[in-house]
């Protein structure tokens, strides 16, 4: 019975991710407007038979904006995070793991990343950046670098957990059963570190989104007319109150859905291994 | 001691270890294990038993300890063999079975994935000979070798079950030496007896000599042909287990012997008449 | 000069008659219309930097200043015209260099020491004193030299500066004038209130200024308020929840999102006074050795090029949604709210893509799949640069990107950090376009002159040319030299007339739109009139009372 339950759930989020994902994919079809128009004469609107969530301040279809919003967040946030889960894995794993020196190796360079002057180093970067450059390339860059930059934290936890690892019993025993340093790594340390890693990619998504819409202040992240769900999210910063106009916070909603869906959907093996 | 032909050694250490500046946790230790002989190796925790197993594995941390002397198996010394040699010694020549069955194994693998993992740190071939030699070992422990079996993650098992998986695995490459350490201490007195039978067992059907560490003499009575009692980094006694048992010369020998339960005289005593 | 000065008669006429019609209201109303006393609280959006009127640069200190300083001219926020306060009459000499004050007698500072001309003489030396780095004194120091301050009598001063001063009897508004005696040192002061009370980082206590000189029509002493409370409040979000709560009387300037707000649930708050001084402009790099490529260049330096440029950008649209209407289309490089100085024979540029792209076509730009390409067979692609977090601007570009996508130009909208953009614009030249407001605080086309001088630093499309680059350019120097060289108002006003219709020709700078002056007064504060000049609220603020706040609005939480 429990299983049975567990799997509706699970299959309701494999649903759920399955049409935002189809609906991504057909924006161009269901919105055929296009996320750059602007209807100006209808700016800032509420839901129309012709704009479903509305109008932003521009007059832009937000529905179409969402839809859009969803392909480049959804497709780019992951990757983003997988990327700095496997940073963390690398240096804050491998680095806790090999000990002694290694470990104090990879926690130095743990804290000279946390310690950098991130907002300088950035605007660096934006000042090596041609100023054309496409919305595209400009949020592909910046997910890059979210995912170079995100690991820091993980990796420190990472580091203790391999570090006590390598001293358990079955490590010893994997090692007196004359298994290599490396595969002892990828097949004794690494799945153990698993909701470690999992946590890092999860609590990644969201943060990634959002920090991808606050780089935008240094010139980085999305840039006009293409709309990600960071710029979407950024639209609520000034509101007052749900009640006013809730379908400002669908963006939101979509948000929390497709994160506890993912979520759903990839903790069931955790949970067997567990 | 009746002395032996090298060839029948499977073991021969001379050893002295020393974590940096401390007192020498092994002093001048001497053991030989012959051909499939059951040798125990008595001692009370912090006596040195286990330095003495990572000693002979190579798996002291070689930053800290400090080991001298020889430790010679099959014509060469350990002490002296490069890191790469040991670990083709590892698991194939010398096995080892830890305390904790539940601990020793990944609780994050399926227990086929582990099996599979040691036997091919030393084999080359098909996963058809890896299920067959998987399939062999699990039926020498006599555990069953079902898909469904060996699906299962190590925290479904008994800690009996948990044991005999150590103990299939250590076997898997028929080593010449098996080094049990404290390998039936965390188990309930009958399982742990199943396991000491199948220690018997294994060392009659594959002629694999066992150093069975243990701080317990009585489980070490059951099974072993010649007894070493290790006492503050020292053998101070050794000889055949019913040398040891019946006359213990060592005041730390006799302290052990008791310290061993025994039977209440009257229980006892009602015992024989009722036979 | 002749309308000018029947304007400002006019006006007088007109205030005049208010002051009338109020007299008589008054006598209908027994005279209790106005009521003495009571505390006006508003926020100020930081932290004042000094109570010196004299290092004053801070928004913060400025208001203090207003508040506190008493001056020997005032600007009147509503009329643009300039009065007499602690000076009765002046006079400025022909070469400029000159003023001489007639000032008010038996006028005493807030502690009771009595105000003569060696005060002024006083302040005036330390304004030009190099080693005090007065920001205020900038404006006066036009040339190498020192001030000369001749005292002709307890009641007259003159005072001679070592080059001509642009504008130099406006400049005085900005003297708050200090005792040469008291003991307060800059605490004793002319003007309405005086700092009583000082809680850095929460707020400041002024109270009234009993030795205040002025007094109303019915000879009742200025101000009617006993106090004004300034509370310190950056959040622009907090400032509109108490005054929500009515525990601030005013907002001085608010954005046109909040206004609206405001407006959907009490209309009677809020005060549009109509387009401000300020404008949102937008200008290519014309810079010559900018990094950037020639072909690049050679757009931006082509007035056709900037001028098509400006056609096809749809001010209405970006007055009507951006600002929600509270913007006007500009005409130019002068608002419209400048009374004086606005050339009103200029119109804001309707929006005109076809004209645009004929006028390109013209230049050699061909369009193609819907791409403008130019002579060479460049696609027509540039970045426009504003500053990041501010919504306004980021909207504007992003409308600004869309029409010129009509004719088949490729804009894309970069937001930078205010640092970086600076850099940018004033160091590397390392941009294509630019979109920046433009804060203009004084009336005065002599107060533009580093804006339009070719040798300028502010000069922003291309900044400290040795020698003017275009004949245009070299035009807009001659006629700012002649109508700051002149005395004579209607020929310095045909001058920059002049120069306003060349910056519209040679569009320099794309004017876009001028922002108007928002603010909220709760309906507690009488004598309110809310202009569009700093500070639009409170210019008054001595004809300003509160009445009496019930207290049930206090019980509220």
């Amino acid at each position: 019975m429990r299983i049975l339950r567990r799997n509706f759930w699970r299959n309701l989020a494999c649903a759920i991710l399955l049409a935002v994902v189809g609906v991504s994919v057909a924006a161009n079809w269901l919105a055929p407007g296009g996320y750059a128009k602007q209807y100006r004469e209808a700016t800032d609107a509420g839901p129309t038979r012709q704009h479903w969530l509305g109008t932003d301040e521009i007059g832009r279809d937000r529905f179409a904006r969402v839809l859009y919003g969803t392909r480049i967040s959804l497709l780019l946030a992951p990757a983003a995070a997988l990327l700095s889960t496997l940073m963390a894995a690398l240096v804050g794993g491998l680095g806790g793991y090999l000990g002694g020196r290694w470990a104090r190796g990879a926690m130095a360079v743990t804290d000279l990343f946390l310690s950098l002057p991130w907002l300088f180093l950035l605007i660096t970067v934006r000042a090596l950046m041609p100023l054309n450059v496409s919305p595209l390339a400009s949020v592909l860059v910046t997910f890059l670098i979210l995912g170079l930059l995100g690991w820091t934290s993980a990796a420190r936890v990472l580091c203790s957990t391999a570090g006590s690892l390598r001293e358990s019993d079955f490590v010893r025993q994997a090692r007196a059963s004359g298994i290599r340093g490396t595969r002892l790594f990828w097949i004794h340390v690494l799945p153990n570190l698993k909701p470690v890693l999992y946590a890092q990619f999860w609590i990644s998504i969201p943060a990634f989104i959002l920090s991808e819409a606050n780089l935008g202040i240094l010139g980085l992240g999305v840039a006009e007319p293409m709309p990600s769900w960071g710029s979407l999210l950024k639209e609520l910063e000034g509101l007052v109150s749900v009640g006013e106009e809730p379908w400002k916070f669908v963006p939101l909603l979509l948000l929390v859905v497709v994160v506890t869906s993912f979520q759903l959907v990839l903790s069931k093996q955790e949970e067997v291994s567990a | 001691m009746k002395e032996r032909s090298p060839s029948e050694v499977v073991l021969a250490a001379h050893i002295s270890v020393q974590y940096g500046d401390r007192s020498p946790v092994l002093r001048g230790v001497s053991l030989e294990i012959g051909r499939g002989e059951v040798l125990g190796l008595v001692g009370q925790s912090g006596s040195g038993k286990s330095t003495l197993a990572m000693a002979i594995l190579g798996l002291l941390d070689r930053k800290r300890a400090r080991a001298e002397g020889t430790i010679e198996f099959d014509g060469c010394d350990l002490l002296k063999l490069p890191e790469r040699e040991l670990r083709g010694l590892r698991g194939r020549k010398i096995a080892l079975v830890l305390q904790s069955p539940l601990s020793s194994l990944n609780p994050a693998l399926k227990i086929r994935t582990q099996l599979k993992e040691a036997w091919r740190a030393h084999a080359a071939g098909d996963s058809t000979d890896c299920e067959a030699a998987i399939r062999a070992a699990l039926q020498s422990v006599s555990l069953p070798s079902t898909d469904e079996f060996v699906r299962k993650y190590p925290s479904q098992m008994s800690v009996g079950q948990a044991q005999r998986v150590l103990i299939a695995m250590a076997v898997l490459h028929r080593p010449a030496l098996l080094i049990a350490d404290e390998a039936t201490s965390a188990l309930d007195v009958i399982t742990q007896s199943e396991i000491l039978a199948l220690f018997r067992e294994l060392n009659r059907s594959f002629g694999m000599a066992i150093l069975y560490i243990s701080h317990d003499l009585a489980s070490v009575a059951g099974i072993c042909d010649r007894i070493a009692i290790l006492h503050e980094g020292q053998i101070v006694e050794s000889g055949t287990t019913v040398e040891v048992l019946t006359n213990p010369r060592h005041e730390y020998t006799q302290r052990l012997m008791a310290a061993m339960p025994k039977m209440p005289r009257e229980v006892a005593a009602r015992k024989a008449a009722a036979i | 000069m002749m309308d000018v000065q029947t304007k400002l008669a006019g006006m007088r006429t007109a205030a005049r008659k208010a002051i009338t019609v109020s007299i008589v209201l008054l006598g209908l109303l027994g005279g209790s219309a106005i009521a003495q006393g009571g505390e006006l609280r508003f926020c100020l959006r930081s932290e004042p930097k000094t109570f010196d009127p004299l290092k004053v640069e801070d928004d913060a200190s400025v208001a203090i200043r207003y508040l506190t300083g008493g001056v020997l001219v005032r600007l009147n926020r509503q009329t643009q015209a300039l009065e007499p306060e602690l000076a009765q009459s002046w006079k400025v000499s022909k070469d400029g260099k000159q003023i001489t004050f007639r000032l008010r007698g038996g006028v005493s500072f807030s502690d009771g020491t009595p105000f003569s001309a060696e005060d002024v003489a006083y302040t005036v030396q330390q304004l030009m004193d190099p080693a005090l780095h007065s920001p205020t004194g900038d404006a006066f120091r036009s040339g190498p030299g020192n001030v000369d301050t001749k005292i002709i009598s307890p009641t007259e001063i003159s005072i001679t500066f070592p080059a001509p001063v642009a504008g130099l009897d406006r400049q005085f508004d900005q003297v708050a004038i200090l005792s040469a005696h008291s003991a307060k040192k800059e605490m004793a002061v002319l003007g309405p209130f005086m700092v009583a009370d000082y809680k850095p980082g929460t707020s400041v206590l002024l109270k009234r200024n009993p030795n205040y000189w002025k007094s109303d029509a019915q000879g009742r002493k200025l101000p009617y308020l006993d106090s004004v409370r300034l509370d310190i409040q950056p959040n622009r979000d907090v400032e509109m929840l108490r005054f929500k709560r009515s525990e601030i009387d005013l907002i001085n300037s608010l954005d046109s999102e909040y206004f609206d707000k405001l407006a959907s649930t009490s209309p009677q708050l809020v005060h549009d006074a109509g387009p401000s001084l300020d404008s949102e402009q937008m200008w290519f790099n014309e810079v010559a050795k900018a990094p950037l490529p020639e072909f690049k260049k050679n757009w931006f330096r082509s007035a056709t090029f900037r001028r098509a440029v400006s056609e096809a950008i749809n001010r209405e649209d970006l007055s009507r949604v951006v600002f929600r209407g509270h913007a006007q289309p500009a005409a130019g490089p002068v608002s419209p709210a400048n009374k004086f100085w606005f050339n009103s024979s200029l119109k804001a540029q309707a929006y005109a893509p076809d004209a645009a792209l004929k006028a390109l076509q013209g230049d050699g730009f061909r369009m193609q799949n819907g791409t403008l390409i130019d002579k060479s067979g460049n696609a027509v692609v540039f970045s426009i640069i504003t500053n990041s977090g501010n919504k306004y601007r980021e909207r504007m570009a992003t409308m600004i990107q869309e029409d010129l996508q009509k004719i088949g130009i490729h804009v894309n909208v970069v937001t930078l950090d205010f640092p970086s953009l600076i850099e940018r614009m004033t160091q590397t030249f390392d941009y294509e376009a630019i979109l920046l407001g433009l804060t203009n605080v004084g009336l005065d086309p002599n107060e533009q002159m580093n804006v339009w001088l070719s040798s300028s630093e502010n000069h922003q499309w291309n900044p400290q040319e040795k020698a003017p680059e275009t004949a245009w350019e070299a035009e807009i120097d001659r006629l700012m030299r002649a109508q700051a060289s002149s005395a004579d108002p209607r020929t310095r006003k045909e001058s920059f007339d002049r120069v306003q219709e060349i910056a519209v020709e040679q569009s320099p700078f794309i004017y876009l739109v001028n922002r108007n002056a928002l603010s909220a007064v709760a309906t507690t504060v009488q004598g309110a009139s809310p202009v569009i000049l700093v500070p639009q609220t409170y210019w008054n603020a001595e004809q300003l009372s509160v009445k009496e706040v019930k207290s049930a609005n206090h019980t509220g939480y």
